[in-house]
């Protein structure tokens, strides 16, 4: 989502999207399979370097962006933290039980929220969904239908706050009582969606008379492809992975390798 | 206009603007979610079952094959291009849960739409969350009794939130009349005609 937010363009801006979201989804799937608490916290301690110099946004926006992600980190490491199994007990209250695993099994957890976080945080802070659609569907062919229903989608979001924002205000105007949370959502749901319907058959038809078709062969009005900085990411994305596991050989935080 | 095989624009279009509807509810579920957490024993697994409901709602909508996987990866993209806590995690989940959700109406050839397909759907979807939470998560390292709790907590949630409340959504959209745009006209609407 492009925020009305002044920012500086970095070479993260420029990197091709369809590149920067499969080298993220790659690093994805690399620490769902890292076990070793040690090169995740590196790698989070780089991803978070990445995000706080190379975003090119103001510093009190980067901390308000990452307030929510420490609220995460405590709440995803909390639960195994407290009810995990493990042998070493080092508290045992209740049905609170903490030990020695489930604490670093826990914190590696944390870590690996975070992680997650800051991948999807640098992406959607530097990529801006109109170049990321068009390069999907120049780079890794996505069909023009799908890529510009999703466009189209985009850009109803304002249309659908607003609408949001009325029925609000009718909602208060007739003296709606309290509720429960899904019947709330169903007051909200019923108007936003069945507008929104309408308006995507109006959208679809419009298209369509339009002459929009799915020939493969179409010219795009951005045109999206390489550059020396997608090299530039390529090689930072992967001396922050090597130096993570360098480090953790080297000077390893604790003697755990593998949380499991 | 041709009939084409597969989804047209229009089934498309409308299917990504609903997903991104509730790509929107996603994103703000992901606040409420950690703020019923403190409140610990998995409470917060109940109303886990609300990023599973784009399938299904689009789903009982447009009533095609493909719109339920569709819809929920659309509105997971959605929640991720809004800048989602979990960051890159939700596109890969949404993927799983969507197949998982597709699979259930596939089971029954995409011609049911009661409350039972939906639940049905509700459950796999879940599956597919677990399958992704079991990697991710190390959930299968919490004390058992906990983790009888947590996934009994995930799977009510589920069908009641994407399951029941789902189709009671649809019966309340159904009764403004837009679904008769987008949905193809079935058997008994030419028997209407012909009366």
């Amino acid at each position: 989502m492009r925020w009305d937010i002044h920012y500086r363009e970095t070479w993260l801006h420029r990197t091709n999207p369809s590149l920067k979201l499969l080298v993220m989804m790659s690093i994805f799937i690399l620490v769902l399979f890292l076990h070793n608490p040690n090169v995740l916290i590196n790698l989070s301690i780089g991803l978070f370097l990445l995000f706080f110099i190379y975003t090119g946004y103001p510093l009190k926006y980067l901390l308000l962006f990452f307030l929510p992600f420490f609220v995460i980190f405590v709440s995803t490491a909390s639960s195994m933290t407290l009810f995990g199994q493990g042998t070493t007990t080092w508290v045992q209250w209740g049905l609170v039980h903490v030990t020695k695993e489930s604490f670093l099994r826990g914190m590696h957890l944390g870590f690996r929220a975070l992680t997650f976080a800051l991948l999807g945080l640098i992406f959607s802070l530097t990529t801006r969904p109109v170049y990321l659609f068009y390069s999907l569907m120049q780079q890794l062919k996505l069909k023009p239908k799908y890529a510009y229903s999703f466009l189209a989608g985009v850009r109803l979001i304002p249309i659908m706050l607003e609408e949001f924002q009325t029925v609000q205000n009718a909602l208060k105007v007739r003296g709606a009582g309290h509720s429960g949370t899904l019947e709330k959502v169903k007051r909200y749901a019923v108007p936003l969606l069945s507008q929104s319907i309408r308006r995507a058959q109006r959208i679809a038809v419009a298209m369509e008379a339009k002459r929009f078709s799915n020939e493969t062969k179409r010219t795009f009005y951005y045109r999206i492809g390489f550059s020396k900085y997608d090299l530039m990411f390529l090689f930072s994305m992967i001396g922050i992975i090597m130096l993570s596991y360098y480090a953790a050989t080297v000077f390893p935080y604790i003697p755990v390798t593998d949380v499991r | 206009m041709q009939t084409t095989k597969g989804l047209k624009l229009a089934d498309i279009l409308t299917t990504i603007v609903i997903s991104i509807v509730f790509g929107i509810v996603y994103k703000l579920w992901g606040p409420f979610y950690y703020f019923v957490k403190p409140f610990g024993l998995h409470v917060d697994q109940l109303i886990y079952g609300m990023w599973f409901i784009a399938a299904t709602v689009a789903f009982l909508i447009i009533r095609k094959p493909g719109v339920a996987l569709l819809a929920e990866i659309a509105a997971s993209s959605g929640e991720f291009i809004m800048g989602s806590e979990w960051g890159l995690e939700v596109l890969l989940y949404g993927v799983v849960q969507g197949l998982f959700a597709e699979a259930a109406f596939a089971a029954f050839r995409y011609k049911q739409f009661d409350v039972f397909v939906v639940s049905l759907a509700a459950i796999g979807s879940t599956i597919g969350s677990l399958i992704m939470d079991f990697y991710k998560g190390y959930i299968e390292a919490l004390a058992p009794w906990n983790l009888a709790l947590f996934l009994l907590a995930r799977f009510v949630g589920a069908v009641l939130i994407s399951g029941v409340f789902a189709s009671s959504l649809v019966k309340a959209l159904e009764a403004t009349g837009v679904t008769q745009m987008v949905r193809s006209a079935s058997k008994e609407d030419y028997e209407q005609l012909d009366r």
